[in-house]
């Protein structure tokens, strides 16, 4: 049965001069699992607000939503609050309570269930999401990874037909990424909810969705089931970059059996058509560094004196000239030692010098030239009222992005999509071309395609003698950029090394194409590895 | 009886029977501080009253949110402003709110915000007082909102208005509490020990209002037609 | 707060500490012991009061009360020394100041007042203590839900901004756009840091919004999950509170206890009915207390037994 229809849909801003969504159809049959991909500023969050009534922006709409059959705002108020269940793309902005227990309750009670109803309710989605034991705790304490499963546990005490979340794992370390789009797809498996979801990172969410939904510039350029629409993408560059290792190395190559999908598959494939005699890519060039740009020494942190240390002696070198990735999970400290680094934050403990001076004797003459630092919310950098001030007030023009921000130069900051206001900010945090450049998760709601280009740029920046340091949740990312990467674990570093060693021994913290390849050749971690390796491999 | 006739009856007997014989009887009970039991009770009725009419109406869910927005504005604020010593900007913010938002906004974000700092600085009998005050200032601004939008001139008097205004109705309670009776000897004395507090609080309302009314009432501006709040 | 899920009453017996009673039944025990020490200017009321005040804090934070209760006893001396400069009435004149007369009356009027002032603060301070942010919610909840609500936001926004603001401040530094030399370019910075605030508060408060919109706010009545259950023991809280403090204001009302200061002190001679009348506000406010002892002693045998 077909329980989502999208007929011909249209979708005009106001004050926009071109259609964000543009004539889009493709209808969802219950039980189905839609994954929806696209460039970032594509339409992806505008389709899905779409398809709620409560979130549609002002704006014009032509065209035709169906649920069940029926126009959409033809439905009640309080079938559509509960047949249809939200997550959104941030965490913390859809919490509306202060406490875990209220948060879980607050859908119900709005629907006028009795209390004692409620309780049973709660009682059993708290235990299915394993949220029992922070049930009477404070929202604010919870981690990135805890706030979006709450999410997802709030909207399902609803008992919601259709599950439809925007990106829910953005902000993820990749370990609770995978895990909640494990509980998602369990969902989905489990209770048959129809899920769409909204993704970049399609590594995981290919192989459980069994539709995809490709945009471009608010057009659907593909619709259908997901091997059909994969096989459909060959020459599409901008969208294939996005697709996972498998399905991208499978493009590179011209077999006729059935493209790969998952990591699992790709990893048989290879197999099945090469060999490896010469398991190791070409040896990378070592770059030799000048002197120490960044020197943390035996950092100790706690943001109030009662609580807990989240820097315990994080040491680390950062030399003139590298790009330095920093990974780990979600609440290890990253941002914090990040902000010590800037001089942001003080250390009750410890040592920050930077080019060989201690931060102290730079005193206000650090930021800007010297040093510059990009903040992991970046709705912070935003103090303006347009796109074009945003731009002019830290000294940047619109030509220095990546991405063209020139249709965009009249909007207003909060107006733009989520990966384009990622973009905005890293354009201010480049703009003084600072020596020291400290990124935090830059990559995060961007698509790949941009990505590819921003890898370019910063490339070439460094090239030209900056040094960059670049905290990410992002492995592929790192595997492409860093010169050195290092993994943080509870407020410490433990253990640093190249790319190629280093994700070679991890497990969780690797990309794609090395547990693809793992134990069949050596040290591949990019696309391009695996690629050399394969064309040598190849008869 | 149906449920909807005892309801309808208790809306009769609340406010026209019961509340009246409670103001007597403490009256007659608190013969000697019959003026401050009054004037509390005065206080908290007024505040319960506006809520009341508050709760009945259906509220849009931005609403409600932009109120409580602008509350934990006001009430954060002077952590921004700790850097500059005796700058508090909830009065500007009550102000701006009432101005842009209506009078009714005003007074919930002036009464709340009086009642959540509290929660930090210690409640106590003024709290009611305090609610009313601040709730009062904004439904003023809320009733002046033309004049105020257009003049900067005016919008600094309201501010000077709005720190006197204040202290005024704080004072009058502390001494018909202390007091019993109304004393303009101790009334004097207690707005004259007050009288630097006053005036520091009027110059940094005009402040505030000044610097930053334009571009929150922009701000505002923009949420009202962005979201149609 | 362990009984979020309502247990059965059988199950507590009467382990259960004052601060654990339904929300309301504690707020109704405040008004009761409060209401008399606010309007009474009685000194032997106001002690009763001071000292019930008082024990309960103990019981709440143990030893750290001892410390204030220097505090607390400043304002009665304060009001001993001072209200006699300002308020000449009485008839027993101590001495001259440049002509004006201090009086006894007066001064022993401002200690009284100073009493009934602290006695109040105490009390306050014990509410404030006992009444965390989910119970405060949950007497409003009941009687506002959409007051309530808003409440609970703020109470959530208020660390969230905070920790915004410093956020904020921090990234502006970064990346040189904030300085912090003078004090103008403090109030400069600070009005910058706290208009993007406004920004970002009203922008994601939007979105907070949707979400609550989403979830079916505002589509008719609502329910309400509460957390508190309602025992017994609750209602027979609120009844001794109910009783014992309409019998003090009956009692205050005939005039069977009361002081008259000017022109000349005078109490109205003790009686059974002024004994009453303590009595019943004695046992009100140490009703907490006796509760939290009678608890201690429950455990103390049952652990015993086993
Ligand atoms: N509230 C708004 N007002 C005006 N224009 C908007 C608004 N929200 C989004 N847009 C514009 O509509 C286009 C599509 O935005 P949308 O948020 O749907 O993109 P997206 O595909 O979700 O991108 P991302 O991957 O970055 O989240 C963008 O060009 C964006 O600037
Ligand atoms: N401003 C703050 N005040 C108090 N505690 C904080 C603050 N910021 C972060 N923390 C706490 O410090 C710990 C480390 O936070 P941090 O943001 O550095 O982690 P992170 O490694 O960057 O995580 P993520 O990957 O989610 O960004 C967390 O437990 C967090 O709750
Ligand atoms: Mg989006
Ligand atoms: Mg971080």
């Amino acid at each position: 049965m077909e329980i989502v229809t999208v007929r011909n849909l249209s979708f005009t801003y106001p004050l926009r001069g071109e259609k964000a969504l543009t004539d889009i159809s493709f209808s969802v049959e219950s039980g189905d699992y839609l994954a929806v991909c696209g460039g970032t500023g594509s339409g992806k969050s505008t389709l899905l607000y779409m398809l709620k009534k409560e979130l549609t922006p002002r704006g014009d709409l032509a065209g035709e939503i169906l649920f069940e059959g029926k126009r959409l705002a033809e439905i009640g108020d309080k079938d559509s609050a509960c047949k249809i269940g939200y997550v959104m793309q941030r965490p913390e902005q859809q919490l509306v309570t202060d406490k875990v227990w209220h948060e879980l309750s607050f859908g119900l009670e709005n629907i006028n269930v009795p209390s004692n109803v409620i309780h049973r309710k709660v009682a059993e989605m708290a235990s299915y999401f394993g949220i029992e034991g922070w049930f009477e705790m404070p929202v604010d304490s919870l981690s990135g990874g805890q706030k979006q499963l709450l999410n997802l546990a709030a909207v399902m005490v609803m008992n919601p037909k259709v599950l439809i979340l925007d990106e829910p794992t953005a902000q993820l370390d990749p370990v609770a990424a995978v895990d909640f789009l494990e509980t998602v797809a369990r969902l989905n498996r489990d209770m048959g909810i129809t899920v769409i979801l909204v993704e970049h990172r399609l590594e995981h969410v290919l192989p459980q969705c069994n539709k995809l939904l490709v945009l471009e510039d608010g057009r659907a350029v593909a619709f259908g089931k997901t091997r059909s629409v994969i096989s459909s993408l060959e020459k599409n560059e901008q969208v294939l970059a996005g697709m996972p290792a498998a399905v991208r190395l499978y493009n590179s190559f011209h077999f006729t059996d059935e493209c790969p999908i998952s990591t699992g598959e790709g990893s048989l494939w290879i197999r099945k058509h090469f060999s490896n005699r010469d398991p190791r890519p070409k040896e990378k060039v070592k770059r030799s560094f000048a002197g120490p740009a960044l020197e943390l020494k035996d950092l100790w942190f706690k943001y109030g004196r009662k609580e807990h240390d989240v820097l315990r002696g994080t040491a680390l070198t950062v030399y003139e000239g590298e790009i330095f990735c920093i990974l780990g999970g979600n609440g290890s400290g990253k941002s914090t030692a990040l902000s010590c680094a800037a001089g942001l934050l003080k250390p009750y403990h410890g040592e920050v010098r930077i080019f060989g001076k201690n931060i102290s004797e730079y005193k206000n003459m650090l930021w800007g030239r010297e040093l510059s630092m990009l903040p992991q919310d970046v709705q912070t950098v935003f103090l303006k009222n347009t796109v074009k001030e945003e731009l002019e007030d830290s000294g940047a023009c619109e030509s220095l992005s990546v991405y063209d921000l020139k249709p965009l130069l009249d909007s207003h900051p909060y107006d733009l999509s989520g990966g384009q206001q990622q973009l905005l900010a890293l354009t201010k945090a480049i703009a003084s071309r600072p020596r020291l450049l400290l990124l935090d998760e830059p990559t995060k709601g961007v698509d790949t395609y941009t990505k590819e280009r921003l890898i370019g740029l910063l490339k070439q920046y460094r090239d030209e003698g900056m040094t960059l340091v670049i905290v990410t949740h992002d492995a592929e990312f790192a595997a492409q950029i860093a010169d050195r990467c290092a993994l943080f674990f509870r407020g410490a570093v433990t253990s640093v090394d190249a790319p190629e060693a280093f994700f070679s021994e991890n497990n969780f913290y690797t990309t794609a194409v090395n547990r693809m390849t793992r134990d069949y050749f050596d040290g591949c971690v990019t696309l391009d590895d695996v690629k050399e390796v394969c064309e040598k491999n190849h008869d | 009886m149906t449920d909807k006739g005892s309801k309808k009856i208790l809306k009769i007997i609340i406010p026209y029977v019961l509340i009246p014989a409670v103001i007597l009887a403490g009256v007659f009970v608190f013969s000697e501080k019959a003026y401050a039991w009054i004037s509390l009770a005065v206080a908290i009725l007024s505040v319960g009253l506006f809520y009341t009419t508050f709760e009945r109406k259906k509220e849009k869910a931005r609403k409600i949110v932009v109120i409580a927005v602008m509350t934990t504005l006001s009430v954060v604020g002077r952590f921004v402003f700790a850097a500059i010593p005796g700058f508090k900007p909830i009065t500007a913010i009550v102000v701006i709110t009432a101005v842009w938002l209506g009078g009714e906004s005003g007074f919930l974000v002036g009464s709340l915000s009086a009642l959540i700092s509290n929660f930090y600085f210690g409640q106590g009998p003024w709290t009611p007082f305090q609610m009313l005050a601040w709730g009062l200032i904004g439904l003023f601004a809320g009733y002046l909102s033309a004049p105020l939008k257009k003049s900067r001139l005016l919008l600094s008097l309201y501010g000077i208005f709005a720190g006197v205004a204040f202290s005024l109705i704080m004072d009058v309670w502390t001494v018909l509490w202390y007091q019993g009776g109304f004393s303009i000897r101790l009334y004097a004395a207690a707005l004259l020990t007050a009288l630097p507090y006053t005036v520091s609080y009027a110059v940094s309302n005009v402040i505030f209002l000044l610097l930053l009314g334009e571009p929150f009432g922009r701000k505002l501006e923009r949420v009202k037609i962005k979201y149609g709040v | 707060m362990s009984e979020i899920l309502t247990l059965p009453l059988r199950s507590l017996k009467s382990l259960k500490r004052f601060e654990d009673y339904n929300p309301i039944a504690v707020f109704v025990f405040f008004a009761g012991a409060i209401l008399p020490a606010m309007f009474c200017l009685d000194i032997i009321l106001l002690l009763i009061s001071f000292a019930g005040g008082m024990s309960l804090l103990f019981s709440l934070k143990g030893k750290a009360a001892a410390k204030s209760l220097f505090l607390y006893l400043i304002v009665p001396i304060a009001g001993f020394i001072l209200n006699p400069l300002f308020y000449h009435n009485g008839k027993t004149v101590l001495f001259l100041i440049n002509d004006t007369p201090i009086t006894f009356e007066s001064a022993f009027y401002g200690m009284s007042a100073g009493l009934m002032i602290t006695a109040v603060l105490v009390w306050f301070r014990a509410f404030s203590l006992i009444m965390t942010s989910d119970r405060l919610l949950y007497i409003f909840g009941a009687a506002s839900p959409k007051l309530a609500l808003i409440l609970s936001m703020t109470l959530r926004y208020i660390p969230l901004y905070t920790r915004q603001i410093k956020k904020i401040r921090m990234a502006s530094k970064a990346m040189g756009l904030y300085r912090e030399d003078t004090l103008i370019d403090r109030l400069r910075g600070s009005v910058r840091v706290f208009s993007a605030m406004v920004t970002w508060g009203l922008e994601n408060g939007v979105i907070t919004a949707d979400s609550m919109s989403a979830r079916g706010y505002g589509i008719g009545r609502r329910s309400r999950y509460a957390i508190f259950g309602w025992l017994a023991f609750d209602g027979l809280l609120i009844a001794a509170s109910a009783i014992l403090c309409a019998g003090v204001l009956v009692g205050a009302g005939f005039y069977a206890f009361g002081f008259e200061y000017y022109p000349e002190i005078s109490a109205v001679p003790i009686s059974a009915a002024s004994c009453l009348c303590y009595a019943a506000y004695g046992i009100l406010v140490f009703i907490p207390v006796f509760i939290n002892i009678k608890e201690g002693l429950t455990w103390r045998s049952l652990q015993s037994e086993t």
